[in-house]
């Protein structure tokens, strides 16, 4: 570790991690409720295990973000955090407010959760992965203010390198575009089309370019690569993300009451939004190919490749197969929509936080990397969660084609429930794949804890 | 003036004279099978232009002439296809 | 000792970086999409298309087509003329090249405000819809190309490009070139073929 205030990254990685553990055991709830419509029922209802596997994913993600900009910045800047206490303090306010939001998810009902938080002076709650009370939406503008604050000042007072500014332009553009969940127009068709501002544009769009600068840093610093070979990539690959995934955003939409053309443009740009995930693709590889040193830390190289190789599947791949709108007609809404959001979030945003844990955990807890031993565990995890997120993108996908064709497709459709019953099978062996997961989870976890010869020492 | 220059100059010329006629061939209203082929050739010669002089590709790495040469054939080739196959 | 492999790479890579070729190769697929969608479009509605086409001013897409030609030729010449180190009329070549693209933006804009004028807009009809969107988004691209060139000729300008090397200089022209090559697809397939 260059500087000391990097350290502030652990905190954010740690807690991180937890709520990927709370994150993946609501998940298991949920999908065993898809089959076994009451299990835990009345104290766990669906629509709260939902709220709480989405809203999870989406703090320890934005966690992960901060903590690996905390991480980056000063190494980048070449000097120390602009205020390593102020980091400190929000990690707390955010932690508990994340934890205070979960208990009310979990222990008031919705409705009088909203109540009791003052939705009615401002009303913001109840639209999908923007759940949050009032009190917790204000806490997370507050939190990004000074985080972002923090991280600028810290630009500001350093080197200037095009990794950070990528980065802080992402970040900056996190924040305001979340400044849209805050307005909930009466107009329903105007409702959805800011609230797709905050949801697409923060995952195809900003969080691309936090993405891309992330994978950038992790990739300079195991490859040994020049610094501007990686700098005129990261510039072709945000140009890119940003001219499709904005325009893209029209694949939202095609059927909530907006002009036609952008069944058009929709279609057209988001088809296009496979390419820069592409050259992310191609961009990992040529860099580990071209490597001048052979780090000691394989286990974040092999993140890194596979944040690459998922990611194009993930949001490329699965996202261009139902992002046409005469096959969206068809899709939207179904388990393809599921598929699609577990292999791109994992491929792209959970691994990518990964890598950068991968790379900065050891050297924070003060080595150049893990023991062979811990290193070869970390591999065991990658890959068992790597492959239960293709089989359960792949059972999801099943059953939504099934699904497709039964309800919307055949000669005489069949209602939803009905449809539901005949696809239990890949309910399922999504869950199963599911329990793999969470074994691979805890796998990665045990890694941490696993002793050994630490090959250097930092 | 050297060559590389006049060679140049005489491929603008050419372009000038494949966009007028271009144009010639809209105003005075020709359509049908014939003229979309005529006005593709057009289009693929002077895009051949562009590509191999302007772009420099002529007596590069095959591969990348062979990519956007391709490119422009692919395009012009479906263009065709859907204007024949719609006519 | 070097020179084997200088001439090697000089073979082996386009002119310019490798980086904006993978971006032109980009750029070139997504015109290559929206044609497409274009003509299997048209297709379906041919009397649409051909009706509504008549209504667009061939002159100015015709006039426009020889300023793109005009500005690439003069981007091409100012490469040509910095392989033999003549650094002030590079620079020149290359304000011309600006201006070119200029001409064209000024046409276009009068283009764009005679049909906005007309009550004419993306959701009037499809022909238009595409006339719009395919039209702008290679406007953006001259706007793109201009901004890049002008970068490139504020370090031409000050003489920082020469016969050895001029890598940035290229880098600009190839991506103008481009954007050059795109209309000459887009104005017989919009304004001419029927």
């Amino acid at each position: 570790m260059q500087y000391k205030s990097q350290s502030v990254a652990k905190l954010y990685f740690i807690a991180a991690i937890g709520l990927f553990v709370a994150q993946i055991l609501f998940g298991l709830v949920m999908g065993l409720q898809y089959v076994m419509g009451d299990f835990l029922f009345p104290h766990i209802p669906f629509n709260v295990a939902r709220m709480v596997h989405t809203n999870a994913l989406i703090v320890w993600l934005l966690m992960g973000f901060m903590g690996a900009a905390y991480y980056l910045v000063p190494e980048e800047s070449e000097t120390e955090l602009f205020s390593p206490k102020l980091a400190v303090l929000m990690f707390w306010i955010f932690l508990v407010a994340a934890a205070l939001t979960v208990v009310g998810y979990l222990l008031v009902p919705y409705a009088g959760l909203a109540k009791l938080t003052g939705n009615d002076l401002l009303p913001t709650m109840g639209r999908e992965f923007l759940e949050q009370p009032l009190p917790t939406k204000l806490g997370i503008v507050v939190v990004a203010l000074v985080f972002l604050f923090n991280i600028t000042m810290t630009v500001l007072k350093g080197r200037k390198t095009s990794i950070s500014i990528v980065l802080l332009l992402g970040l900056w553009g996190l924040a305001i575009f979340f400044l849209f969940s805050f307005y909930n127009p009466d107009n329903v068709v105007k409702d959805k089309f800011y609230w797709w501002w905050v949801v697409h544009l923060w995952v195809e769009g900003v969080w691309e370019l936090i993405l891309g600068a992330i994978l950038a840093f992790v990739l300079i610093k195991v490859t040994g690569v020049d610094r501007e070979v990686i700098e005129k990539w990261l510039y072709v690959i945000v140009t890119l993300t940003l001219i499709t995934g904005i325009i893209g955003t029209g694949h939202h939409y095609y059927w909530i009451g907006t002009p036609e053309y952008w069944q058009w443009w929709g279609s057209i740009f988001s088809a296009l939004e496979p390419i820069p995930f592409f050259a992310m693709t191609l961009f990992a590889f040529n860099m580990v190919n071209r490597r001048r040193r052979e780090h000691p830390n394989k286990a974040a190289t092999l993140w890194a490749l596979g944040t690459g190789v998922m990611s194009f599947l993930g949001a490329g791949v699965w996202g261009f197969l139902h992002t046409l709108a005469p096959v969206n007609f068809y899709t939207h809404g179904t388990q393809i929509t599921a598929a699609h959001g577990h292999m791109a979030f994992y491929g792209a945003y959970v691994m990518v936080v990964l890598t950068m844990i991968s790379y900065a955990m050891p050297i924070l807890r003060g080595r150049a990397a893990n023991s062979n031993k811990a290193q070869v565990m970390e591999m065991w995890a990658f890959w068992l969660m790597t492959v239960a997120i293709v089989f359960i993108t792949l059972f999801l996908t099943a059953a939504g084609i099934l699904q497709v064709w039964l309800q919307r497709i055949a000669a005489t459709p069949m209602s939803f429930m009905d449809t539901q019953d005949k696809v239990a099978l890949f309910y399922w062996m999504r869950e199963w794949a599911g329990v793999v997961f969470l074994i691979g989870l805890l796998v990665y976890i045990w890694s941490f804890f696993c002793k050994g010869e630490d090959k250097t020492a930092a | 003036m050297n060559m590389n220059a006049r060679r140049l100059d005489f491929i603008f010329a050419v372009l000038l004279i494949g966009t007028a006629l271009t144009w010639w061939m809209g105003e005075t209203g020709h359509a049908g099978p014939a003229a979309v082929l005529g006005i593709l050739a057009i289009a693929a010669v002077k895009g051949t232009l562009i590509i191999r002089d302007f772009m420099a590709l002529r007596g590069i790495n095959v591969f990348w002439p062979t990519m956007v040469i391709g490119w422009l054939l692919l395009v012009l080739g479906i263009i065709m296809g859907g204007y024949w196959k719609g006519l | 000792m070097n020179s084997p492999a200088i001439a090697d790479i000089k073979v082996h890579h386009p002119p310019g970086d490798l980086a904006i070729w993978v971006f032109i190769l980009a750029e070139l697929l997504a015109f290559g999409v929206f044609f497409t969608t274009y003509v299997v479009t048209r297709m379906h509605n041919v009397a649409l298309f051909d009706e509504m086409q008549l209504t667009l001013d061939r002159n100015a897409g015709a006039l426009n087509t020889v300023f793109l030609i005009a500005g690439s030729w003069c981007v091409a010449r100012s490469v040509a003329a910095i392989k033999l180190d003549h650094r002030a009329a590079s620079a020149r070549w290359l304000l011309w090249g600006i201006l070119a693209g200029g001409g064209f933006l000024v046409v276009k804009l009068f283009e764009y405000s005679a049909k906005f004028e007309a009550g004419i807009n993306l959701a009037t009809n499809t022909f238009y819809m595409f006339y719009l969107s395919l039209t702008f988004f290679h406007f953006m691209h001259v706007i793109l190309g201009m901004v890049i060139l002008l970068a490139v000729w504020l370090k031409a300008h000050r003489g920082g490009y020469s016969a050895a090397d001029h890598h940035g200089l290229e880098t600009g022209a190839s991506y103008w070139h481009m954007v050059d090559l795109v209309w000459i697809i887009l104005f017989p397939l919009v304004y001419v073929m029927r």
